[in-house]
């Protein structure tokens, strides 16, 4: 693929035709800046978004995010709709980890305050909040009980006491995707879930202290409660084992529906069914339950940060309380009405690697944010700066409701290991503030900031796009990895 | 006919392990050969006491890679099983029969999410066989 096979629609918007390739059924169109354009022709990000343009059903066109990287199967920051009843859902167009996304809590508390603090408190949010590979959580569910989380997600949550009422407004889908069913779930999934719950995991997930550097919108923050020098956290995280064990399951599944509905396809990790077909239904039933589950995990996982700013704090600083900002999924398909060529059309979203970013007026939002549009939280690469950003009338009009959802990657794991020393990484950012807890230092050099674009980049491209409205700069205190 | 079992190849966001062997057979053992290496340092250093019989059906020789796969990475994750020694006692494309032997690791130093079919074909070579396996990680 060459920069002259697209066609720059706006300055941040460019187009490759439906006749670049035969097997197209829409054209796709990736938001870039043109070193961001030229950036993800180095790797096969933007053919694997062309392959995404041939799934059954497909409207409008297939979206890259600026933020694109190459995946397997659909890249990371692409959103496809299919229009209902008979186009497609996709497990691969999901992820294998369903519901992967970002909370953010803030304090009251201004950061000369903390600052004292910052180093026990990392430690304590490390030693609450269990990381890395194979790791377990201090809860052990049996599997009646673990089914009851996933059919009722953060309303779980809520009875036994790790919840507020108004955690769950603010949080996607109220924490609770409606039609999950944990009967569509594979027994191995379910013995995957088990102790999984208030766990980190390894790989790219984080939880991250910050302090509010730069405020661009004054009225969203003061909606949200955000002001300069504020301590907020950012947790990052989705549905470990269980979700992955349901995308493979219907991966697997799906690789026989495909010959039954007569699809084609470049890629078998694309591999999808009619969501009106019965493989179809099932999926979506299963997706919901792993997306609950990632739910009930982030809520579980800010219980203990809660609890470790008590234990840190409390009796040294006043009013250390910790409230939610939001929550939102970034691996996700969801049922949505939006604008078809002038038609409002009900369409499955994929957003894998990409944010749902819903525009002021939302009836889906809660009350307190649904004049600014829905909160959307961008988290950079480590040691980088972060984002908080809101929806807007454009991400409705342009892009199904959407907007990016990170940094994206520009270097493989395997060379940032290479190029990288995680201690050396680790002193680096101890030298410029920011305390670092890192279960394992070759984990911390795959996720170095070189390995990854420039997020400050990525957010001019969605601000100047108008597919979501820069409120807040966030910059690392603090990271816990796992 | 080359000795290579297995490499590793550049992926932007996740791990890819390049496999070759002779017949399906052996280019089974030595991806689950490979993938050890991704979840441990030093395979040869695990202990063989723990055993399993694992058999698996599947549509096709790619879908038996995933699964196969798939199946070892569950172990891993669950019990931080880590399989060195492979007796293959059937293989067809679609089915596989087989005692592994292996021993828990003190620690991971990869966590594997999930096996993906991501451009998976296995292809004939002069040599043999080859596959390349994306992993998500």
């Amino acid at each position: 693929m060459k920069p002259q096979d697209f066609k720059k629609i706006t300055p941040y918007v460019h187009e490759i035709p439906k006749t670049f390739r035969p097997d197209m059924r829409v054209p796709a169109r990736f938001y870039a800046d043109d070193e961001l354009l030229a950036g993800a022709l180095d790797d096969k990000s933007l053919e694997q978004l062309v392959n995404t343009t041939t799934l059954p059903g497909i409207v409008k066109y297939a979206l890259a995010m600026p933020d694109i990287h190459q995946g397997y199967g659909f890249p990371i920051g692409g959103v496809v709709a299919t229009e209902l009843p008979d186009g497609v859902i996709s497990p691969g167009a999901v992820g294998y980890d369903i519901n992967c996304g970002v909370r953010l809590l803030a304090s009251h508390l201004h950061h000369d305050k903390v600052a004292p603090y910052l180093s026990d408190l990392a430690s304590a949010i490390q030693a609450n909040c269990p990381s890395g590979v194979g790791q377990g959580g201090s809860i052990r569910l049996k599997t009646h009980e673990l089914e009851r989380l996933v059919e009722q997600g953060a309303r779980w949550a809520l009875k036994e006491g790790y919840a507020t009422e108004m955690d769950l407004e603010r949080t996607e889908e109220n924490g609770r995707l409606e039609g999950a069913d944990a009967g569509k779930v594979s027994e191995r999934a379910k013995n995957r879930g088990k102790d999984q719950i208030g766990t980190l995991g390894a790989g790219n997930h984080f939880i991250e202290l910050d302090r509010v550097a730069e405020i661009f919108d004054e009225t969203a923050a003061q909606r949200m409660g955000l002001f300069p020098g504020q301590i907020v956290a950012q947790i990052h995280s989705g549905s470990r084992g269980f979700g992955h064990q349901v995308c493979t399951d219907y991966v697997k599944r799906f690789q026989t529906a495909v010959h039954k509905y007569g699809i084609q396809l470049p890629d078998r990790e694309l591999v999808c069914a009619p969501l009106s077909s019965p493989e179809g239904q099932d999926y979506l039933a299963a997706m919901k339950a792993a997306a609950n589950y990632a739910f009930v995990n982030r809520q579980v996982l800010a219980y203990h940060i809660r609890r470790s700013f008590e234990q840190v704090l409390a009796g040294k600083v006043k009013n250390h309380f910790v409230y939610q900002i939001y929550d939102i999924a970034h691996n996700m398909a969801k049922v949505e009405d939006h604008d078809v060529d002038g038609r409002q059309v009900r369409v499955c979203v994929h957003r894998k690697g990409a944010t749902r970013a819903f525009g002021p007026g939302s009836p889906v939002l809660p009350d307190v944010y649904r004049d600014i549009g829905q909160p959307v939280l961008v988290p950079g690469s480590m040691g980088t700066a972060s984002w908080v950003l809101v929806g807007t009338e454009g991400s409705m009009a342009q892009s199904f409701g959407s907007t990016c959802h990170g940094a994206g990657r520009t270097m493989s794991r395997r060379q940032a290991k290479k190029n990288v020393r995680g201690s050396e990484l680790r002193e680096e950012l101890e030298e410029q503030g920011v305390h670092v807890r890192a279960g394992s230092m070759a984990g911390l050099a795959e996720e170095a900031p070189t390995a990854y674009k420039d997020v400050d980049r990525v957010i001019e491209v969605v601000h100047g796009a108008g597919i979501a409205r820069k409120v807040a700069r966030l910059v690392p205190v603090a990271v816990i990895k796992g | 006919m080359t000795n290579k079992r297995f490499e590793f190849v550049e992926h932007t966001a996740d791990w890819a392990l390049r496999v070759f062997g002779r017949d399906l057979a052996q280019l089974l053992v030595h991806a689950a050969e490979g993938m050890a290496s991704l979840l441990v340092e030093e395979p040869a250093a695990i202990a063989t006491g723990e055993e399993r019989h694992v058999e698996l059906a599947a549509g096709d020789a790619e879908s038996l890679l995933v699964e196969w796969l798939s199946e070892l990475a569950y172990w891993a994750e669950m019990e931080q099983l880590i399989f060195t020694q492979f007796e293959l006692s059937t293989v067809t494309p679609t089915h596989l029969e087989a005692t592994v032997r292996g021993g828990r690791a003190p620690e991971l130093q990869k966590h594997i999410k999930a096996v993906t079919y991501h451009n998976l074909a296995i292809t004939q070579t002069e040599a043999g066989l080859e596959a390349t396996v994306v992993f998500d990680v």
